[in-house]
Order: C-alpha cells, then sequence, then structure tokens
C-alpha cells in the first residue's frame, strides 16, 4: 500500500493504478466521523459485550455488585450444553435453506422482471416494494393472523374453499417442522425485494451485445444463462448471499413473534430468540454473541477470502 | 372499550368526591418524616389499569401534601418493562423513583439490589392485611422491598342459555364443574375455553389440588410438577384439555370471549373486565362505536344490559362446596427504587397510595386492591363478589430470585401445550421439573 | 447493497463517454425489454406470472389494510371477510385524532432526519476514503465494518444505555439518532464505497482542468453521479431507523418522547390486544410515510442499484 507519493496524474488515464497516491492523513481525515461514531457507540458497546463474557455479569452487577472474573466459563457453559448445540444445527441449517430459498427466488424474479412489460415489471416493483417497506411490527401480526388456527384465512381457504377438512382448526406452528415451514414463508417474503432489486440492477448491466454474440454462436438460453449471465454477476450474487447468510443466521424477529403466537419456545429456539431469552444473564448473552460471530465467520469465511484475493475489498 | 371508558367516567366523578373530603386527613401530616427538600419525582405505572381518576388523585394529594414538589406519572407498556427496569433503575439520573412492577417480576428485581428496604412501612400501610402472595413476592433477607399495589380478579363466565339447555347447575366444587365443562362440550362449542398454553388458568387445578411449580428446599430451588398432589391437579387438566375444550393448543389465554360471543364456548375464566368484551350475537344493537349521541348511549346501555342477563359469573369452587379454587393471581406490587435521590419523597407517595382513599379507588376501579381490608369497595354486583373471593384464596408464583427466567424461557407454556396435545403427564412433568430446577438455581 | 462488490472502476478514456455513464442503465433496460425473449405469447405468460407474484406478495399487505376497516366483529369471525364493504373509517378516524400519534410520528421524523443525514455524510467520506485511497489499514477497516454486522445486537442495549445515560442523552432525539447512526454507518459505507469507485476519478481532474476547484469539482461532478447510490442506501437507512423497537424502548421511556413502533405497541396493550382493526390502522398509517418515501426515490434506485451494483 504505498500511499506515500504526493503526485497525481493529471493528464488522463492511470488505468492500473487507479487510486490516487495521497499523504495518508486525509483518508484517516475523512474516516474519522464514521469511525468515532462506531466506535463509540457500537464498538464500545461490544467490546464490552465481549469482556463481560469472561465475568460473571447479571441483574446484581447491573445494580452494582462487583462482577466477578469467571475465565471461560460461560463459554464451557454453553458448548457443554447439548441444547446449545441442537440450537446451533438448527439455525445453520435454517440459515443455510432460507439463505438459498430468498437466493433461488430473488435470481428468478430478477430474471422474470428483465423479461416482461413495463406494466407487469413496475406492479410486480411496487409490490415488492411494499412488503420491503411496511413495518416489521404490523406485517408480522398479519402473518400471525393468516396462519392462525381457528380464525386464520390460509386454514379457512383450505378446508372451506378447496375442502381439506382437516385443515379446519389445523395448527401450522405446533409441529417445529411445521413451524419453521412457516417462519421460511416470512423471511423469504420480507428478504426476497433486497435480492430482486439488487439482482435485476445487476442483469440490466449484463451487456445486450455479448448475449446476442452467444445467441448467434447457437447458444440456448438456458446455456446463455448459465454461461454468460450468472459469471458476469458472480460479485453481486456473492456479495447478496453473503448478507442474506450474516442476516438468516441472525434471524429474530420473525421468530419470536411467531413463538408469542403459541408455538413451543423450546423446539423452536434458534440463535436469536436463544440470546434474548438470557434476558438477565448478560454474560451469557455475550458469550453466545461471540460464539454466533464464530460460526458467521466460518460459514462466511470462504467467501470473505475470495473476496479479499480478488480484491473486491 | 367503549364501554369501559363510559365506567371510567362514573367512577372519576364518585372519585373526585373523595379527593375533595381527603384534604383535611389528619394522618396524612407530611412533617411526620421531616420534611423532605422539595424535587420532582417519577412514578411508572403500567398499562392502563390504574386510570386518569386514579392519577390525578396521586398527583394532587403528593403535591398537597408535599408543598413545592412535583409528581410525574410516566405510563409503561408491560410488554417492554423488564428491559426499562433492566437499564433505567440502575441510573441516577434517569431511575424512576418508585415504580410498579408485576408480581412475577417482583422476586427478580428485589434480589438484584433494585429497590429500597421499606420494610419501616409495611406495618404502617397495612401489614398482615396485605395480600400475603404478593408481599412473599417482594421479601429478599426477611426485608420488604416492594408492596402489593393490586390483584387483577378473576372469574368463570358461563353462557346462562347454555347452561339451561344442557341442564347444568353453576357447580359447587371444582370436580363438578369438571363435570359441568365436559356435559356443555360438544364438536362445536368447548365446554370450557382452556387453550393450550394458558398457564394462568391451569395453575389453578394444580394449586387447589395443593402442587406447585417449584419448591425451595435451603438453598435450592426444586421443580415440584411431579409431586403426587401437582400430578393429580394436572391429571385433572389433561382430562379438561382433552374432554371438555376445542380451543386450540398452540393458543394462550388472551381473548377468551372471542369464541364466547361466536357461541363456541360455554363458559371461559378472565379477568372481571373482561365483562366489556362480551358482545353476543343476540344481544348485538349494531350501535356504530362513533355514535355518541344520547339514543346510541341508551342502546348501548341496552346491549350491555342484555349481555350481562344472559352470562352468568362465579367463582371457581374449591375441593369441598363452599371453598373456593386456589388461583394464580396477576397483579402487581409497588417498589422505591433503590437509586432514587428523593427516598422520603417516594415514600410518601407510597403512603398515599396506601391511604384508606386510594385503596378503595382502586376497588371502585374494579381492582383488588392490595390492603384486603378495602376490597368490600368493588362493590356487592356478582362480578365483585366473584372477584373478592377468588382473589382471597389466589396464589403466587415461586418467589424465586430468577423466576422472570422461567417466564422468559416460556417454560410452562410449553409444558402445558405438552399437556394440551396429549403428551404422558408424569413425564412432561418430569422433564419440565429438571427445567425449572435448571433454570432456578 | 451489492455494492460492495466494486473494484476501483478501471478508469475510462476521455470525458465524453464517461458522462454518458448514467445513462446507461436506461439504455440497458430499454434493451432487455425489447429483446431475449422470443414470441410475444412467451412474453404475455411471463407477464401474466409476474402480477400473479406479484399479487400473491402483496397480499399481506392487502390484508393489513382490510382490517383495519373492519369492525372487532368481522375480524374475528369463522369466515374472513375479503373486502371491506360497508367498512368503518372509525379506526383510522381514532389514529388520525389521537395526539400521542403526531407526537410520535414527530419524533420518529426527527429521528429519522438526523439519522439520514448523519450516516449518509459520515458513510460517504468514509467510503471516499477507502475507496479513492491506499492507506495502511485499509483492509482492516472494511473487514472490521463486514464483521461488526455480524455480531447479534440483541444484548448490546444494557451498554448502549449507559453510555447514552452518562452523557444525559436519555430520552433524547438525538441520543436515539447516535446509536441508530452507528448501527446503520457500518452497512451504509459498503454499499457508497461501491458507488464511489464506480465513478471515475479521472471525471474530477478534467473538470479541474477546465478550471473548477476540487471542491467545486466534486459537487459539480461527482456528487450527482453519487445521488442514486445515496438514495439507495437512505432507504435501508429510513427503514431501519423507522421501524426499530428494541433500542427505542431502552432509550426513549418518557411517554411524550415516543417513536412509532412504542407508539403501536402501546396502542395495542391500551386496547388490552382486543381492538385489532385499531391496531391495524395504525400499522398502516405508519406505513404510509415509509411507502411514499419508496415509491417517491423508487425510480433513483433501481438505476442507483444499477450504478453500484456491478464491478466496472
Amino acid at each position: 500500500m504505498a500511499a506515500t507519493a504526493p503526485a497525481v496524474d493529471v493528464t488522463g488515464a492511470a488505468p492500473v493504478t487507479p487510486r490516487r497516491r495521497r499523504p495518508p492523513f486525509g483518508a484517516y481525515g475523512l474516516l474519522v466521523p464514521a469511525a468515532v461514531v462506531i466506535g463509540v457507540a457500537l464498538g464500545y458497546p461490544l467490546v464490552r459485550q465481549f469482556v463481560i463474557s469472561f465475568q460473571e455479569y447479571g441483574l446484581r452487577q447491573q445494580f452494582g455488585q462487583p462482577a466477578e472474573w469467571v475465565g471461560l466459563a460461560n463459554y464451557t457453559d454453553l458448548l457443554t450444553d447439548p441444547y446449545v448445540w441442537t440450537v446451533i444445527g438448527r439455525s445453520i441449517l435454517f440459515c443455510l435453506l432460507n439463505a438459498a430459498v430468498t437466493m433461488v427466488v430473488g435470481v428468478a424474479l430478477a430474471v422474470l422482471m428483465s423479461r416482461v412489460g413495463k406494466v407487469a415489471r413496475t406492479t410486480l416493483q411496487v409490490s415488492l416494494l411494499l412488503a420491503w417497506g411496511t413495518p416489521v411490527l404490523a406485517s408480522m401480526t398479519v402473518w400471525q393472523w393468516l396462519f392462525d388456527t381457528q380464525y386464520g384465512v390460509i386454514n379457512w381457504v383450505l378446508s372451506e374453499v378447496l375442502g381439506i377438512d382437516s385443515m379446519a382448526g389445523h395448527s401450522w406452528i405446533i409441529e417445529p417442522l411445521s413451524f419453521y415451514f412457516v417462519a421460511t414463508v416470512i423471511v423469504v417474503w420480507m428478504s426476497v425485494p433486497f435480492v430482486v432489486f439488487s439482482v435485476y440492477a445487476g442483469l440490466l448491466q449484463v451487456p445486450e451485445e455479448t448475449m446476442e454474440a452467444a445467441q448467434l454462436d447457437g447458444a440456448s438460453g438456458w446455456q446463455r444463462f448459465w454461461g454468460i449471465t450468472i459469471p458476469m454477476m458472480r460479485p453481486v450474487l456473492s456479495i447478496v448471499m453473503l448478507l442474506q447468510v450474516i442476516w438468516d443466521l441472525k434471524v429474530f424477529t420473525q421468530i419470536y413473534v411467531l413463538q408469542r403466537a403459541g408455538a413451543p419456545t423450546r423446539d423452536t429456539n434458534l440463535l436469536g430468540t436463544l440470546i434474548y431469552s438470557y434476558a438477565g444473564e448478560f454474560s451469557k448473552a455475550g458469550a453466545l454473541a461471540t460464539i454466533m460471530l464464530v460460526i458467521t465467520l466460518a460459514l462466511t469465511g470462504f467467501y470473505i477470502r475470495q473476496m479479499l484475493k480478488e480484491d473486491e475489498l | 372499550m367503549k364501554m369501559l371508558r363510559f365506567a371510567a367516567v362514573g367512577v372519576a366523578a364518585a372519585l373526585t368526591l373523595t379527593a375533595c373530603s381527603s384534604g383535611d386527613d389528619p394522618s396524612s401530616d407530611p412533617s411526620e418524616a421531616g420534611t423532605p427538600e422539595p424535587a420532582t419525582i417519577k412514578l411508572w405505572l403500567n398499562g392502563t389499569d390504574t386510570g386518569d381518576a386514579l392519577r390525578e388523585y396521586l398527583v394532587t394529594t403528593f403535591e398537597a401534601e408535599n408543598p413545592g414538589s412535583k409528581l410525574v406519572i410516566e405510563e409503561q407498556d408491560w410488554s417492554g418493562l423488564v428491559p426499562r427496569l433492566q437499564t433505567a433503575l440502575a441510573s441516577e439520573d434517569q431511575t424512576p423513583d418508585v415504580v410498579e412492577i408485576g408480581n412475577t417480576q417482583s422476586a427478580t428485581f428485589t434480589y438484584a439490589g433494585a429497590f429500597s428496604d421499606i420494610s419501616d412501612l409495611y406495618e404502617e400501610v397495612g401489614g398482615a392485611k396485605l395480600l400475603q402472595g404478593f408481599v412473599d413476592a417482594g421479601i429478599a433477607d426477611g426485608k420488604n422491598y416492594a408492596l402489593p399495589y393490586y390483584s387483577g380478579a378473576r372469574a368463570v363466565f358461563y353462557n346462562k342459555d347454555m347452561f339451561a339447555a344442557a341442564g347444568v347447575e353453576v357447580p359447587t366444587t371444582i370436580a363438578e364443574f369438571g363435570e359441568a365443562a365436559k356435559k356443555l362440550q360438544s364438536d362445536s362449542v368447548s365446554g370450557f375455553w382452556f387453550p393450550g398454553q394458558d398457564w394462568y388458568n391451569g395453575a389453578t387445578w394444580l394449586y387447589t389440588a395443593g402442587g406447585d411449580f417449584a419448591v425451595q428446599e435451603g438453598d435450592e430451588w426444586k421443580g415440584a410438577l411431579s409431586e403426587p398432589k401437582s400430578i393429580e391437579g394436572l391429571e385433572q387438566v389433561a382430562d379438561l384439555f382433552a374432554n371438555a375444550t376445542n380451543a386450540p393448543a398452540d393458543s394462550d389465554s388472551n381473548e377468551p370471549w372471542v369464541p364466547f360471543n361466536a357461541g363456541q364456548a360455554a363458559m371461559f375464566s378472565a379477568p372481571t373486565w373482561a365483562r366489556w368484551s362480551i358482545d353476543l350475537p343476540q344481544c348485538n344493537k349494531g350501535v356504530d362505536p362513533d355514535d355518541t349521541s344520547d339514543e346510541a348511549k341508551a342502546l348501548r346501555g341496552e346491549q350491555q344490559a342484555c349481555n350481562e342477563e344472559h352470562t352468568g359469573v362465579f367463582a371457581m369452587p374449591g375441593n369441598a362446596a363452599g371453598d373456593y379454587a386456589t388461583a394464580f393471581a396477576g397483579g402487581s406490587n409497588i417498589a422505591v427504587a433503590a437509586k432514587s435521590k428523593n427516598q422520603d419523597l417516594a415514600k410518601s407517595l407510597v403512603r398515599i397510595i396506601y391511604s384508606p382513599e386510594f385503596q378503595q379507588m382502586l376497588g371502585e376501579n374494579g381492582l383488588i386492591p392490595g390492603n384486603t381490608e378495602y376490597a368490600s369497595s368493588m362493590g356487592d354486583d356478582v362480578y365483585a363478589q366473584a372477584a373478592i373471593s377468588a382473589a382471597l384464596n389466589a396464589k403466587l408464583t415461586p418467589a424465586a430470585e430468577k423466576w422472570a427466567d422461567v417466564e422468559g424461557d416460556r417454560i410452562l407454556e410449553d409444558f402445558f401445550q405438552q399437556i394440551a396435545t396429549g403428551a404422558d403427564v408424569a413425564e412432561a412433568a418430569a422433564a419440565a421439573d429438571q427445567l425449572l430446577a435448571d433454570t432456578l438455581n | 447493497m451489492s455494492a460492495l462488490a466494486t473494484p476501483p472502476a478501471p478508469a475510462p478514456h476521455g470525458v465524453p463517454e464517461v458522462a454518458s455513464a448514467p445513462a446507461r442503465p436506461a439504455r440497458r433496460r430499454a434493451s432487455a425489454e425489447s429483446g431475449r425473449t422470443a414470441s410475444p405469447l412467451a412474453r404475455r405468460l411471463l407477464g401474466l406470472v409476474a402480477v400473479l407474484v406479484a399479487l400473491a406478495w402483496v397480499f399481506p399487505i392487502y390484508w393489513m389494510i382490510n382490517s383495519a376497516f373492519l369492525p372487532l366483529n368481522k375480524l374475528q369471525a369463522p369466515d374472513p371477510t375479503f373486502l371491506p364493504f360497508g367498512g368503518t373509517l372509525s379506526n383510522f378516524r381514532g389514529v388520525v385524532q389521537d395526539p400521542t400519534f403526531w407526537a410520535a410520528m414527530r419524533v420518529s421524523l426527527a429521528v429519522v432526519v438526523i439519522v439520514l443525514l448523519a450516516a449518509l455524510m459520515f458513510a460517504f467520506l468514509a467510503a471516499l476514503a477507502v475507496s479513492r485511497f491506499r492507506f495502511r489499514g485499509r483492509k482492516s477497516f472494511i473487514l472490521t465494518i463486514l464483521v461488526v454486522q455480524m455480531i447479534p445486537a440483541e444484548g448490546l442495549f444494557i451498554s448502549q444505555y449507559q453510555m447514552l445515560d452518562g452523557w444525559d442523552l436519555v430520552n433524547k432525539v438525538s441520543g436515539l439518532a447516535l446509536v441508530y447512526t452507528a448501527a446503520i454507518l457500518p452497512f451504509t459505507i459498503w454499499m457508497l464505497r461501491g458507488f464511489v469507485a464506480g465513478v471515475p476519478i479521472e471525471l474530477e481532474e478534467a473538470a479541474m482542468v477546465d478550471g473548477l476547484s476540487r471542491v467545486g469539482a466534486f459537487f459539480r461532478i461527482t456528487f450527482p453521479l453519487l445521488a442514486p447510490g445515496l438514495v439507495a442506501s437512505g432507504v435501508y437507512g429510513f427503514l431501519q431507523a423507522w421501524n426499530e423497537y428494541t433500542l427505542a424502548l431502552v432509550v426513549m421511556t418518557d411517554p411524550a418522547q415516543r417513536t412509532l413502533p412504542l407508539w403501536l405497541q402501546g396502542l395495542v396493550e391500551a386496547n388490552r390486544a382486543t381492538d385489532w382493526g385499531v391496531v391495524m390502522a395504525g400499522a398502516s398509517v405508519i406505513a404510509i410515510p415509509v411507502i411514499v418515501f419508496f415509491l417517491f426515490v423508487q425510480g433513483k434506485m433501481t438505476s442507483g442499484l444499477v450504478a453500484g451494483a456491478v464491478k466496472g
């Protein structure tokens, strides 16, 4: 990172070394406001969360009792509890499944969007925007109603309209698998708009000429999609995928609301809700947060290394 | 809800009179505690149970008794209370001086050291006449840190027409209750509306059979659901789930009047204010809720009278005729924040809360006052009678430091749901006991 | 969003070609519309599929608005009511006439405006630094803001509260805005990085050759090209700050300082969780500013994503 040369090549093109070489303090100066805000209002609490994960810190300590150092006790407590491992396993599966479904549906809708007329496209865009922009508090209440056992529209349609009598009064959330199905529907519904808009934007950038040339060479639509479109959009796809994995592993609100709607809590906990349930045991919550960070890094490390290598970061 | 507000206006009018007459009450002389420095103190009340008239009374009386000082009441939501208390009570600048806290949350904060020792007030504000279970939830190391504010009164509501049609009488023992519920049960009507996660109501059978959720042995807490008495009560619960209700297993105690109004339940158990939510189809006059004309008010009055005519109410009976069941009591405690800089003023407010006038106002508002001496202020209609009978026999969840974690983990919701879905009672109880012990110790 | 991937843009030669860059997406879109799929019939079928998907996607939102028009006894009836005919406006009237709603609206708007301005400005400067300069610690900084997003924030409120309390910022719009800004900054920097890198430095330099000052060149040439990126990041920030509940809950304990999500929760409790029509009306009204903001910037956001999303 040679950042010493003060000279700027004003005459024009510098295709190989695109970044300007400037005294570094200029760059640092630009970083200061963001770094200060992040460092103070996010960094400090994060560091503190990390520190208390090595202490015994609960409600008593919050009200003034001294916090004792306990070393790795919080970590060993968590990691020797088979239930925590069950939840970790569930969360990873849920996260990967949801990220995958979200990506597939999102990419499919983005492709669809690029191939339909203006009216259809705008309709789709607006409806996705509405789904994305409505406060989670409200949309979760509605989803809860739709799947409600007694008065839910979904049961009503299945039993009264389609004549499946066994679906009257069917509980969607009492069985863990069925619960995760409902949760997946909701999580995917909420996450797809972000993927669609990003991928659609990416699709627009695939040069028409390349596609036409490939078509002339006899490549089928399917071949063109896999051979040209997907490779060209790899950066977009991998970034969106990375964010989906990060977000889906942390998923909290949707699970929490569905649990409160009447699901068996212990059988449906994911990492996000498990952390939340350690409401008064701040040190344990902190330790679990660190464990989650490690899991996320393990899941995404490959991607990140790849990006670093290709200088995309 | 409209009806509630109308009722509140009536109460408000009655209260204004009481408030005026209490001005010259000699017992509330502030000088007895030495005159504290004037300051503004903050009281946190939760939800809307403490109505506007009661709040106004507190403010007026407090400011009259503590010249120069001010009382600010901030309404908090029950659902977000715990995180707020965890943070605000630990801050000297932000802490409310006096807080209302849910009775099952009380022990946790008491043990954590969040509250001031107010043992010196105990005798003065009612002593042994205070709701005992609530007092216990505020004791740590033999000292009082939180005292009972009010208890929510519960009662069983029943559809009189359905009782008549099925030839069922109002039960006089808890066993008869079960029989009646089963008799009323059909494919379309639940004998008793008993959703699977409703541990509030489930506790009635557990407690009445002599069981408990957890008991303390020395320094250790132990789950008590597998004790023989508990199992006996839980078997009755399982029987009701299987044979006396169509309520979904994935539902909780919210809104039991909805199936009742729809003719899908013959009985439900709820706080007595549920009377305002009863809306039987045969009584509905179709009044626009926005219509405030006299005519609409009259129609609404008729509607309410009709609803109450077709709906009966009784306190859950106990093991023998004439006894009442031991039910779980919802409600809240009052405590002074340890970090409050205005301890004397805060205590002065606590005294006002326990003044006969205010206790009676609580009763007139349909709440069971913390000092049972004033329970009769709830009136003598059937609702009040049922509520008082139920409340005097009520019992709380175990006063364990970590009880809040049990609620946070929703162990009891899960446990009752397992029974509702047909799990073996003994096995489920053993597993839940293990979880309770792990959580409480 | 996907902007994060953008590497330093290979500098195009000559201003004219580059100046046409923002127009590219539109051109591409036009061509995307025209070609690629063969028969008009297939296109129409696909269009039908798109509309059906759109209807399915929007159904929960429709249901929210529908419920807001229904009286309680219709809301919880064995047979659902699909159309709010004969519905009541009283739920909406109740919300609009509620002074606490407007108070919460003011607080929420104030928070969102501060958060958006601060986050976009700070993120923009940081993005400028990491995409225009190479300096020691650059990669570490970028990695840090990625990793920070991986840590669950559910347990942070205790420390954040103590910090705000120490500075007397509890129950203040500025305090809440500070923690929100910090929460969305990492994502926003990631996103803007791509957009900044997407604007070739030579454009600015050429303008300077033409006699503009550095600052002038920046504001006349670079800044307008970044507008879509700023808008796209702004949408994300708006949504986060508008909908956040947990932190607002502990920071804003004074009822006069409630944000809209707190107000909505209060509405649920004030109705003892029974009058859902009112709650849905409240939720619908809360969603309106978000949706208006969304539709207002929709066009720009799409091209914003285009401009930043793809390696140059």
